[in-house]
């Protein structure tokens, strides 16, 4: 090591000056907090392993970032191999018997009434999305943490869960459904 | 009523996908159309892009979860990390 590069260099002082930057950037997103941890670890394993790599021209944190970001990629990718496929239908909240036979609305969508104006009430929100994140089938789930959280492209989506386009469209879709159901039943309807 | 050629279903779907990807442009003409005549489908569309400005905005994650990782956890990886130096 040398002086100048020396605490650049050193993984301890990641993980002090970027621990909590990448353990909250991987909570967001893996919903776990003991998954998030290892996540961190890994990445700064990986950091420090490929440390030469670290060209100075983006810098350290979106380096890190970067890294993490694939680390991510790689759990979802593992995860897809140990799934139990669920069946969606067990869910409360289907998605086909939002319409009658007509395919007319029958659950008819509510009036939401205002968005959340104070910091307070988005906080709420966001508690109430997590929770009807974790009452829905797995594969929703991630679809929306992967696509509207982490920003994952339909692509990348696909390829995580190993299928064809149209089924990935379908995927999100219910995914969506679901969750407008279930925060227009706990939360925009308890608020009038 | 007739809702042009797409029902309610499958425009819930298209609006949805249009999310995903550039929609062909007779199949957002037929979206255009059908919202022009149906509340219920103007209301889906507005709640579902709500939802996503309120995922979208990376701020309002790192707002809300002031999380950090434990001193257990950090200690764990600092031992980790130390190992791996030798």
């Amino acid at each position: 090591m040398t002086t100048g590069k020396g605490k650049k260099s050193d993984p301890i002082t990641w993980l002090e000056k970027y621990g909590d930057t990448l353990y909250r950037f991987a909570r967001a997103r893996v919903r776990d907090s003991f998954t998030a941890e290892d996540l961190v670890q890994e990445t700064l394993l990986a950091a420090y392993r490929s440390r030469k790599n670290f060209s100075g021209r983006s810098t350290l944190k979106t380096w890190l970032i970067g890294i993490l970001r694939h680390k991510i990629v790689d759990y979802y990718r593992k995860q897809k191999h140990e799934q139990v496929e669920e069946n969606p239908d067990d869910f409360v909240y289907g998605s086909d018997d939002m319409f009658d036979a007509r395919e007319k609305w029958k659950v008819k969508p509510g009036a939401w009434g205002k968005d959340p104006e104070n910091e307070y009430e988005r906080k709420e929100l966001m508690t109430m999305i997590h929770a009807c994140l974790d009452e829905m089938p797995n594969k929703m789930s991630q679809a929306i943490t992967l696509r509207e959280l982490q920003g994952v492209s339909t692509n990348e989506l696909c390829e995580l869960f190993q299928t064809g386009k149209n089924n990935c469209w379908v995927i999100l879709y219910r995914a969506r459904m679901l969750l407008r159901r279930c925060l227009e039943i706990n939360w925009f309807q308890g608020q009038k | 009523m007739r809702h042009w050629i797409f029902s309610c279903k499958k425009i819930s779907l298209l609006i949805s996908e249009s999310m995903d990807w550039k929609l062909p442009l007779y199949r957002r003409l037929g979206i255009k159309l059908h919202l022009m005549m149906c509340y219920l489908c103007r209301r889906y569309k507005k709640q579902l892009l709500f939802i996503h400005s309120i995922l979208q905005s990376e701020k309002t994650i790192e707002e809300i979860d002031s999380a950090s990782l434990s001193p257990e956890a950090r200690e764990k990886i600092k031992k980790r990390l130390e190992q791996e130096k030798q």
